[in-house]
């Protein structure tokens, strides 16, 4: 009986599962077709960070995003990447005190001062810079521009992450040489327009200290701190150095001095910057540097001339690479040379606090006419990762000068709060919106999220390694090259030793805070505490 | 299949707090395994931003809006979403009984009971069941409010990210008095809590320093709901079909009568001539 059962099991079944399982087929696609299918929960079937799964009394402590203008000029976001893991405004709220130091409601603005930390934080890639990759591509392949780049201190210890050669890895010649592979036709370095910055702003603060001007002065290199400035403390603006950063002194005197000096009409000039930096993007967009209210615009009267053209981030710079040198061995590209010349003072720019060991340096020499101590060439008290740093200089002459260094607008917004105090008794204020400097800027290749502190550790030991050494890696732009070979083969770690601004004094500028340094270097702030209302601190 | 609503939820939308990210539409897509494409163009559009619309694949949009307050220009960003009435239009419509109302009182619909007549559309006073156009077999699709996670007492999706807390959850009772205390406590608000009494109350409330008819909202709804407003007639539907089935049976028993006693009297003619 078992037997047969077993048989007669074993005859059909074949037979039997095929026609069912043809059977199925033909109504499950006729169902399908008919739309009768069963369909999928319409309650929820998705998926949520965890920190959104508990009972609703119990609020999660980072959830959200970053409000994001979809016209930023500096990021963009790609929603579909989002996950809402509240990275973005953690950084924003708690590192550099932007979101969530405005009442509510909003007036007309997203506020955001561009300084790219979310798109450092972001683990999903969702926040990214504005890439302007096509348009630089453009400009080189036209044959009626010359595409000038220059390159951020910074960028020199961020470039060879994204390709493999370690955090921190000195990677200033291969960059070079990819440049000019990329086709770019000068290749400048805003170590140079640092060391100018150093003599313009130096010369200011000497200038403020000696004859009673508002102290303390403030930094004007980083763009997202001068519009933190212009949001939350108007009040601070006349504390603002009226330098310029040293990308848009770099700007106007390559479309004015270098341009004569390298016979190219200035109009055929598009000058792109690479930065580690996304607040830059920023910067070039503001209407202090276009025209004829620009420093280049001004000087040829030409109301179509922009001081800067175009801002790439390092990581759009390695997209360049990868994309328009494919194949290409980055990590072991012959070590080129720029057009310029930059000390290593303006190198140290990169680093938080390296803005003030520069100035120092060169303000010694400004005030006592000799150069100054050994003890300076390495001012360890405000080097370093730390938040605030504060520390004394004695010059001849005048006494001792204090000093401060913040990094992180936190920590800036803390600085902010004790001179409006009137606590602060302290000559001059160095603030970089990104922890660390520009080294960890917004537009720097990412590391693990959040942005480790041991990859900003190399990167400042980079610098300062090669400050040590004092070497410079570069000709001279057009000609002019005075003292050119004895700075190849000594050291440059003074910037108002560089022969190269020498020379632009000599022959262009004639000396710091001349009329003319005034258009090319200098710029005017804006008040922008009308697009919020200050949250009391 | 119909549930009694015994513990109505709520979300109170502060529109003066919110500052546009997006993160609501963003939860409302990664829970509802949503993509980012227009179902017509098939581009990809993020849910917020100045033109944003309600689709069968987007089921909340946080619009942002440039109103005048004061002689000046000010930016104010508007999430819209399905009200969640307590009374809904869209389920008194519907004879096939797609819609019904969860414990929490959301109004869920179900696709598996779907015929497709689209009455929901047009019953809705707030324009909020979008067609599946683009589909051979197309189900009407709309915010559910996360019917799920408000069994399992959680907040919706939308508001369990909120980082400016623009979007307050809890059970509506409490949720109209918070709206009533932050009115009174701020000048600055209008004294109208929109979804307190607007087509017999719905779940999802707002409060505004900005007239509501300036950010888009219907401001000429009656407070009575949809069905009590439509019951004033329709509830004569049943003793009109009786009166007429009734009528028509008489007159049907009646001419069936009249022809049988022709008939009757037809054949005693016949037989008489015989």
């Amino acid at each position: 009986m078992e037997k047969r059962k077993e048989l007669e099991n074993k005859g059909m079944s074949r037979r039997r599962f095929l026609s069912v399982m043809a059977g199925a087929g033909v109504v499950g696609a006729a169902a399908t077709m008919t739309g009768c299918s069963p369909v999928s929960d319409p309650s929820g079937t998705g998926w949520l960070p965890n920190q959104y799964r508990n009972a609703s009394a119990i609020p999660s402590q980072v959830k959200g995003r970053v409000p994001l203008d979809p016209d930023n000029v500096s990021l963009v976001r790609n929603d579909e990447k989002c996950i809402l893991c509240g990275q973005c405004i953690e950084a924003c709220e708690k590192v550099q005190s932007v979101f969530g130091y405005y009442e509510l409601p909003v007036h007309d603005d997203f506020i955001c001062v561009h300084c790219g930390q979310c798109s450092l934080w972001c683990p999903t890639g969702a926040i990214k810079e504005r890439s302007v990759v096509e348009e630089v591509w453009n400009a080189i392949q036209d044959p009626e521009t010359k595409v000038i780049v220059q390159t951020s201190p910074a960028t020199r210890v961020g470039i060879g992450e994204e390709f493999d050669m370690g955090a921190g890895a000195w990677a200033e010649g291969q960059m070079v040489t990819a440049l000019r592979k990329l086709g770019f036709d000068v290749v400048v370095d805003t170590n140079f327009s640092a060391d100018l910055t150093i003599m313009e702003e130096g010369s200011e603060l000497v200038e403020r200290v000696t004859k009673g001007g508002v102290l303390p002065q403030m930094t004007s290199c980083c763009p997202g701190w001068v519009k933190f400035v212009e949001y939350y403390y108007p009040e601070l603006i006349p504390n603002l150095s009226s330098a310029r950063s040293p990308m848009m002194m770099h700007g106007s005197t390559l479309k004015t001095y270098n341009a004569d000096k390298l016979g190219i009409p200035y109009k055929k000039i598009v000058n792109v910057a690479i930065m580690p930096c996304l607040a830059k993007k920023f910067e070039i967009s503001r209407h202090q540097f276009h025209g004829l209210e620009g420093g280049a615009g001004q000087y040829h009267e030409d109301p179509d001339v922009k001081d800067m053209d175009y801002v790439l981030s390092v990581r759009e710079l390695a997209d360049m690479i990868r994309k328009y040198l494919p194949g290409e061995d980055f990590a072991n590209f012959e070590e080129g040379q720029y057009d310029q010349i930059g000390s290593t003072a303006g190198l140290i720019f990169g680093n938080s606090g390296g803005v003030m060991e520069a100035a120092v340096r060169s303000a010694y020499y400004l005030i006592t006419g000799s150069n100054p101590p050994e003890l300076l060439y390495n001012l360890e008290p405000v080097r370093g990762l730390e938040g605030i740093k504060r520390a004394s200089v004695n010059i001849p002459g005048v006494g001792d000068v204090k000093v401060v260094v913040a990094s992180g607008l936190a920590n800036a917004r803390q600085m902010c709060e004790e001179i409006k105090s009137g606590k602060a008794d302290f000559h001059f204020l160095e603030v970089m919106a990104c922890p660390g400097g520009c080294i960890a800027g917004g537009g720097q290749p990412r590391t693990a999220v959040p942005p480790q502190d041991w990859v900003r550790q190399a990167r400042t030991d980079t610098m300062y390694n090669h400050d040590k050494i004092g070497n410079v890696n570069g000709t001279s732009v057009g000609g002019g090259n005075a003292g050119q070979n004895a700075v190849k083969t000594g050291n440059l770690r003074l910037s108002h030793a560089n022969p190269q601004i020498t020379d632009i004094y000599d022959n262009f500028l004639e000396k710091p805070l001349s009329h003319l340094a005034h258009e090319l270097c200098h710029t005017t702030y804006e008040d922008r505490s009308g697009s919020l209302t200050r949250k009391e601190v | 299949m119909a549930n009694k609503v015994t513990d109505q939820k709520s979300v109170l939308v502060d529109l003066t707090k919110c500052v546009g990210c997006g993160s609501c539409t963003v939860a409302c897509k990664l829970w509802n395994n949503q993509s980012f494409q227009n179902p017509q163009s098939e581009e990809f559009e993020n849910a917020h931003g100045e033109d944003v619309k309600l689709d069968s694949n987007t089921w909340t949009t946080v619009q942002h809006m440039r109103v005048q307050k004061d002689g000046q220009e000010v930016w104010r960003f508007v999430k819209r979403q399905c009200m969640h009435c307590l009374e809904p239009a869209c389920s008194s419509v519907c004879f096939a009984h797609a819609f019904h109302q969860t414990e929490q009182g959301a109004v869920q619909y179900d696709p598996e009971l779907c015929v497709g007549c689209r009455y929901c559309m047009i019953a809705c006073p707030f324009d909020i069941p979008k067609y599946e156009w683009e589909k051979v077999m197309p189900s009407v699709m709309k915010c559910q409010f996360c019917s799920s996670k408000l069994a399992d007492g959680e907040a919706p999706a939308c508001a369990s990210v909120c980082p400016t807390n623009a979007l307050m959850f809890g059970n509506r009772d409490e949720m109209l008095a918070k709206a009533h205390e932050i009115i009174d406590n701020d000048s600055r608000y209008l004294n109208h809590v929109y979804g307190e009494k607007e087509v017999g109350g719905t779940s999802w409330l707002y409060i505004s320093d900005v007239d509501f008819g300036e950010l888009g909202f219907p401001t000429d709804l009656p407070e009575k709901s949809i069905p009590k407003n439509i019951h004033g007639f329709t509830r004569f539907t049943l003793p009109i079909f009786a009166v007429g089935a009734l009528t028509w049976t008489g007159v049907s028993l009646y001419a069936k009568r009249r022809h049988a006693v022709a008939h009757e009297g037809h054949a005693a003619e016949h037989k008489s001539e015989e």
